[in-house]
């Protein structure tokens, strides 16, 4: 299994250790990273997308261009690096006035895209491709004895038609991913609900961001005991772990630990804590000490 | 009072691409709404009231509102929608027609993706990197200054670049 490894632009400058995560574990189970030399932001919905249509396919184009130049399909963490890419993909394969015209632009850098490159979120590459019976038998420890609730990536489950892999209204492979490992998947009424963290919501009306993902948090501390929150998405990642500071503000204190699901799995191989999971708003110390205490 | 004999009626012709279904089957059931995460800000975004807005004409108002920045990019109205309308794409949409229309809209994100490739500093967290064991500089657009070269080159074609190219800078 070879992936184009598609890094976004949060991940590698304000969380690199789950970048480092990725680097070590997944090869582990068989799956070969192969950089994607020159990439640029995907780009995210606020910027080229809001803007210039022709201009953001252009980017999403130029990305994809280089898998296709690599003979690869790409894996993606981010959720909105996912959406954007492959809503992209599925436009110009449609429609053939933009991709003569998106050809046309790339020309000018020496480029080309005819849409060979499939890009899939790492859920489905670790549910489909390798499988929770492969995870399960590779790691040195696991999580047996720690209970996780476990946030699904909008970005991955809507529009299904043109990116969906698991069941959008109820999806399952994060949570059996994360079973692989030995946890306790707890399952709270909110937990389809949107993290809040993505797009103009929290950066125009930050108090009533706040407010809304409080309802998540409410029905997670009402209805369950986790002893950790496992995400795969960079903004699900910095959203869910830093929220907790500003809700605490409200007198109940919020300090579950967030971890990107390519960290506990790291964790589990027996990977160093200080590369692969060292930067984090509420303290996580407690959690790695058990994980990487226990024996599989 | 909507004065609507002031109103564009093509105005959703202006703003409409295929990509977002047909808006005229609309019937504005709220199912878009219902699921929206930015509805349950103070001042909500509404995607439905502004389908009617474009529907109507209603040019002037909507040219000011700044709902359609709210959206978190779930697409879970996309999803919804039982008309076959994608109202995720209705709002990039409004958004882009805002940009050509007034471009103080423009966010200031592509001129950061213009100039450096990226919506972060991708290039300047060498110390915790190398921390990590990782290289300095992640092998992205930024460490190759000739693809970036190349890369803004082609965004110059681009009518957002060429229309508004003082906000652009290499």
């Amino acid at each position: 299994m070879r992936y184009g490894l598609y890094l976004g632009c949060n991940m590698p400058a304000i969380r690199p250790d789950v970048e480092r995560a990725m680097r070590l574990a997944l090869p582990i189970l068989g799956i070969e990273l192969v950089d994607l030399e020159g990439y640029a932001c995907c780009p995210a919905f606020g910027t080229f997308p809001s803007a210039d249509e022709i201009a953001s396919l252009a980017i999403s184009s130029w990305n994809l261009s280089i898998a296709e130049e690599k003979g690869v399909d790409v894996v993606v963490q981010c959720g909105s690096c996912y959406s954007s890419l492959r809503m992209a993909r599925a436009k110009l394969l449609k429609d053939e006035e933009k991709r003569e015209r998106v050809n046309e632009l790339l020309g000018i850098a020496g480029k080309k895209f005819e849409g060979k490159p499939c890009t899939r979120h790492l859920i489905d590459v670790l549910y489909n491709e390798v499988g929770t019976e492969k995870i399960s038998q590779v790691i040195k420890k696991n999580l047996k004895g720690l209970k996780a609730v476990v946030q699904y990536p909008c970005h991955t489950r809507f529009p299904s038609e043109v990116l969906g892999f698991d069941n959008p209204g109820r999806p399952r492979m994060l949570k059996e991913i994360v079973e692989a490992l030995g946890a306790e998947v707890q399952h709270y009424s909110r937990e389809l609900q949107c993290c809040g963290g993505s797009g103009g919501f929290a950066r125009q009306a930050y108090q009533d961001a706040v407010k809304f993902t409080k309802k998540k948090y409410d029905a997670m501390k009402n209805e369950t005991q986790p002893d950790m929150i496992v995400v795969n998405c960079i903004t699900c990642l910095m959203y869910m772990d830093k929220i907790q500071k500003d809700l605490s503000k409200e007198g109940e204190e919020f300090s579950i630990p967030v971890f990107d699901y390519a960290q506990i799995l790291a964790l589990c191989m027996g990977f160093d804590p200080k590369e692969v999971a060292s930067i984090s708003v509420i303290p996580r110390d407690k959690i790695i000490e058990k994980i990487t205490g226990a024996m599989s | 009072m909507i004065d609507l004999t002031k109103a564009n009626h093509h105005l959703w012709k202006e703003i409409m691409e295929e990509d977002a279904g047909d808006i005229r089957r609309c019937f504005n059931c709220g199912t878009c709404v219902s699921g929206c995460p930015a509805a349950e800000a103070e001042t909500p975004l509404m995607i439905r009231r502004l389908v009617r807005m474009v529907l109507l004409g209603l040019e002037e108002k909507l040219l000011e509102d700044g709902t359609p920045w709210m959206c978190v990019t779930c697409t879970a109205c996309e999803e919804m929608c039982p008309m076959g309308v994608k109202p995720f794409e209705v709002g990039l949409a409004i958004r882009r027609w805002q940009t050509r229309k007034d471009e103080t809209y423009i966010p200031l994100s592509t001129t950061e993706v213009f100039q450096t490739g990226h919506t972060q500093p991708v290039e300047k967290v060498g110390e915790l990197r190398r921390s990590l064991g990782l290289p300095e500089i992640p092998p992205t657009i930024a460490k190759f200054t000739e693809l970036l070269k190349k890369f803004q080159a082609m965004l110059r074609e681009t009518e957002i670049v060429k229309n508004n190219d003082y906000m652009f800078k290499e």
